[in-house]
């Protein structure tokens, strides 16, 4: 690491070495529309002086490139002097020292890759003549972060992530086009999701038959239900409902959570945690140890039995809220400064089954599959249903077209009345905020009454 | 710089050759960026950057391969080569891979340095107007910004393009509370090539947004479902249009998911409905990432689609026709007075924002409406919470039935309110 050239008479400084590499390939119906790779490396250097902040970043990775950012983010933060005095803020916490690779499988060959695709391509259109069109994304992307503050943080943070996005497209009764995805991800890059045509198989034949299932959607009902969310969805519920409300810069913001510390906000059934690298003894898809404010990364209990207890800070929101950081503050490319961003946002497993769950609800929803969400200050929020079942009598029946779930997330939370003794992670696309960010989100099934979109 | 870019560009066009690709693309680009950011009321940050790539696109034997650095340095460009090369003999061959020919082309456009005074002063500015006009809205983010990229792009085919182009940048998104209620939060923000002559409240209806914002914090839901009517204001119109443009892109087309495959010259939307292209909007450049210059189009002409919008590898793996397009659309206005489209309403929304999922293909939708009001017989109610909308973005095309004559500019997207019939509202 270039050595930090800390400014003289600064409160606060820290330099940042980071490169992005990523891989991207699509094939639709057996054509190679991308077939890229791109790195993004660079070195930053952030000042905190008198109240105001600097910033500096440059596309090299050398001495002279660091001395010449820390000069730059020192001038950035006099320049900004221009606004007046500022009351003084000690930033709190100790610096982390220490280095976390990665050690996963040699990397997939182009030949591996296209393998793979070509294999998906042909299988569906050999076993599933019905489909209109079949993709297949491959993604990885690799973040290397080396970090060095005037606290006395040094040390090296390798996150790695890997997605395999599977679409089938078909067409309805009345022609018209009818689309599902299913993504499989994780930690490590594309040869550690071990992309066998074995494992994909059972995946591609169940993705055909929900497709199916959906070419004979009929409407959602608007307005509230009880419904049922399966675990790959109660993650995205985890970081759109009270995830983001509990960012201490949201909270500085205006966001409600602020005055609900110690209240409850959630269903006893509900315990909701920021992890940071390990879960269970085994490490995260989304492993910080350090944040890139070299700031130990420690695990957040977001909610505890449904009392809200904690937020997620960076050096500059914890000392405003009086409270340690707690490692949260990580920057997307090197030319962005720290946020503060969740890491492994979940709610942890309860002890009922699924099944039982299912067969509960008199009249309501089973919630399978999302494509994005989006969260408020007001603890509202939505994400996108893209496979779903209605209930009826304890039992499945039609698919649904494709949806929208909302409410407030303290009234949803608090409806809670079961939680699946499941686990599942995942780390496919971005949390989005000032700069995109990866992250992982995980859950069991969750029962609850939610608002559906709908005539 | 520019001979710089050029240079770099042409000898990393040169060494592909050599390596034995049959045709490429390189394009290679500088950007810098002064960010003035203001968190929570106060201005906070000032942040610089420093940007560099250069993209390659190699085919050889009819395969392809991609890559983007940020360093620029001769022996990386040349290391990525050798792997490019190796990552293109192992694709597939398509015969619809290819790289455009003979787009010779310089364009300029905007300021190209950068004024701390200017920005600082309009931060202030923003900051004077929250304080005195929406004293309970904390500005979550926001501020001012200023960008300068300039880029040289060549294909083994004779396209030479090079632009310099820079802009200024006003956003801001905050969140008003009282007590411990609290709006949604609430943002606007675009691009313009010179700042100066309007107050920054001024730009991008950011005064109206904050004071807005203001009176959000009482909100009510909806007491029962009903299909009624809205008024979508230009930051939602955003999202149809954007629903459109994914319906004509290549990705689409090749996959027969669009439901406009078979629709030019066909009438798509409301007679009065003209969209037309502002490539050269402040912080566009009028090229496509293939390496076309992008001329005017007028994509929706009273109501009928005229165009798909097919790149170069669409256009040539579909059989239809290529139109070089980018960023950057405009609405006609129309005739309406936006108060008497408001008066109209039997019972429905003012729609500042859809916070939804990504539309089925086939259009569906619903969407959470935020920083909206109810309307009832014409006269704008209160805030609305809990309130959802859903309906068909293909069907809201055809039943627009009111065009407002206000517009709003925000540098790339220009577009008028539009009053749309029969949504339901959950």
């Amino acid at each position: 690491m270039s050595n930090l050239s800390a400014p003289a008479g600064v409160e606060y400084a820290e330099a940042r070495e980071h490169e992005v590499r990523k891989v991207r390939k699509v094939m639709i119906d057996g054509n190679l529309t991308a077939n890229s790779q791109t790195s993004e490396g660079g070195i930053s250097a952030r000042v905190f002086n008198k109240g105001y902040w600097g910033f500096a970043s440059i596309p090299a990775m050398n001495q002279k490139s660091a001395e010449k950012v820390a000069k730059k983010a020192a001038d950035n933060a006099s320049a900004m002097c221009r606004f007046g005095e500022r009351p003084r803020l000690e930033l709190t916490g100790a610096g982390y020292v220490g280095e976390h690779g990665y050690n996963g499988r040699p990397p997939m060959s182009q030949k591996e890759s296209m393998d793979v695709m070509e294999g998906v391509n042909d299988l569906c259109k050999t076993r599933y003549p019905d489909l209109k069109s079949t993709s297949i994304m491959l993604h990885e992307e690799s973040h290397q972060k080396k970090f060095n503050t005037s606290t006395g943080g040094d040390g090296l943070n390798v996150i790695n992530r890997a997605a395999v996005y599977l679409m089938m497209t078909a067409e309805d009764k009345n022609g018209q086009p009818v689309e599902l995805m299913e993504a499989i991800s994780s930690k490590g890059n594309l040869a550690d999701l071990e992309l066998s045509m074995g494992k994909l198989e059972p995946i591609l034949d169940d993705l055909h038959g929900h497709l199916q299932a959906k070419c004979n959607a009929v409407p959602a009902r608007g307005g509230d239900h009880k419904i049922v969310l399966s675990p790959e969805l109660s993650g995205m519920l985890a970081h759109e409902a009270m995830g983001h409300p509990c960012e201490a810069d949201l909270v500085l913001g205006g966001a409600v959570t602020g005055n609900l510390v110690g209240k409850s906000v959630a269903s006893e059934l509900i315990t909701m945690m920021d992890l940071a690298n390990s879960y269970n003894g085994e490490e995260l898809m989304i492993p910080v140890y350090a944040d890139d404010e070299g700031s130990e990364s420690i695990d957040v209990i977001l909610i505890e039995n449904g009392i809200l207890r904690n937020f997620m800070t960076s050096r500059e929101t914890a000392a405003k809220l009086g409270i340690q950081p707690t490692g949260n503050a990580r920057a997307y490319t090197f030319n962005d400064e720290p946020l503060v961003r969740m890491r492994n946002t979940a709610i942890l497993p309860g002890s009922s089954k699924l099944e039982d769950m299912i067969a509960g609800i008199e009249n309501g929803y089973y919630l399978m599959k999302t494509g994005n969400g989006q969260a408020d200050s007001t603890t509202e929020f939505m994400f996108g249903i893209t496979l779903a079942y209605e209930i009826r009598n304890g039992k499945l029946g039609s698919a649904i077209n494709d949806t929208t779930v909302s409410g407030t997330a303290i009234n949803m939370l608090k409806t809670v009345d079961a939680v699946s003794d499941d686990m599942h992670w995942e780390c496919n696309g971005y949390c989005g905020k000032k700069q995109p960010m990866v992250v992982s989100s995980g859950g069991p099934a969750i029962r609850a009454v939610a608002h559906l979109g709908g005539e | 710089m520019s001979m710089e870019l050029k240079n770099i560009a042409e000898l990393t066009l040169e060494h592909m050759r050599d390596a034995g690709f049959d045709d490429c693309h390189v394009s290679v680009g500088v950007s810098e960026q002064d960010e003035l950011n203001i968190t929570h009321n106060e201005p906070s940050l000032l942040r610089s950057t420093e940007d560099y790539a250069v993209s390659m696109l190699g085919i050889v034997d009819g395969r392809k391969a991609s890559s983007s650095l940020t360093d620029i340095g001769e022996d990386a460009i040349a290391a990525e080569i050798t792997g490019l090369f190796e990552r293109a003999k192992s694709a597939p061959q398509d015969e619809a891979n290819a790289v455009s020919a003979d787009q010779v082309s310089h364009f300029e456009q905007g300021p190209l340095e950068s004024s701390l005074d200017l920005l600082a002063e309009k931060t202030s500015e923003l900051l004077d107007f929250r304080a005195a006009s929406a004293p309970k809205v904390t500005v979550e983010e926001g501020g001012a910004a200023h960008l300068v990229s300039r880029s040289h792009e060549v294909t083994s085919q004779g396209t030479e393009l090079s632009s310099i182009i820079g802009c200024y940048q006003l956003q801001v998104m905050g969140t008003a509370s009282e007590g411990d209620k609290s709006s949604s939060f609430n943002y606007t923000g675009g691009r313009a090539n010179d700042l100066t002559g309007r107050h920054a409240s001024e730009w991008f209806a950011i005064g109206d947004m904050l004071v807005d914002t203001q009176n959000q914090i009482v909100t009510q839901s909806i007491d029962a479902r009903f299909t009624g009517e809205v008024i979508l204001a230009p930051s939602a119109v955003s999202d149809l249009v954007n629903w459109l443009l994914g319906q004509l892109n290549a990705s689409a087309l090749i996959a027969g998911s669009s439901v406009y495959e078979n629709s030019i010259g066909e009438v798509i939307a409301t007679p009065d409905l003209f969209i037309n292209s502002d490539f050269d909007a402040p912080g566009h450049v009028p090229y496509t990432d293939d390496g076309f210059t992008a001329r005017p189009i007028n994509l929706v002409e009273g109501g009928k689609l005229t165009t798909l919008l097919l790149n170069l590898y669409g256009s040539r793996k579909t059989g239809l026709d290529h139109t070089a397009s980018t960023s950057g659309w405009r609405i006609e206005p129309g005739s309406d007075a936006k108060e008497d489209l408001i008066a109209s309403i039997k019972q429905g929304a003012l729609v500042n924002r859809l916070s939804m999922g990504q539309p089925a293909a086939n259009g569906d939708f619903s969407g959470v409406i935020k920083n909206s009001f109810g309307i009832e017989k014409g006269e704008v109610g209160t805030a609305l919470a809990d309130t959802m909308v859903s309906g068909n973005m293909a069907q809201m095309l055809k039943d627009i039935d009111g065009i407002s004559a206000e517009h709003l500019d925000y540098g790339g997207q220009d577009f008028p309110f539009f009053r749309i019939p029969d949504m339901h509202f959950s």
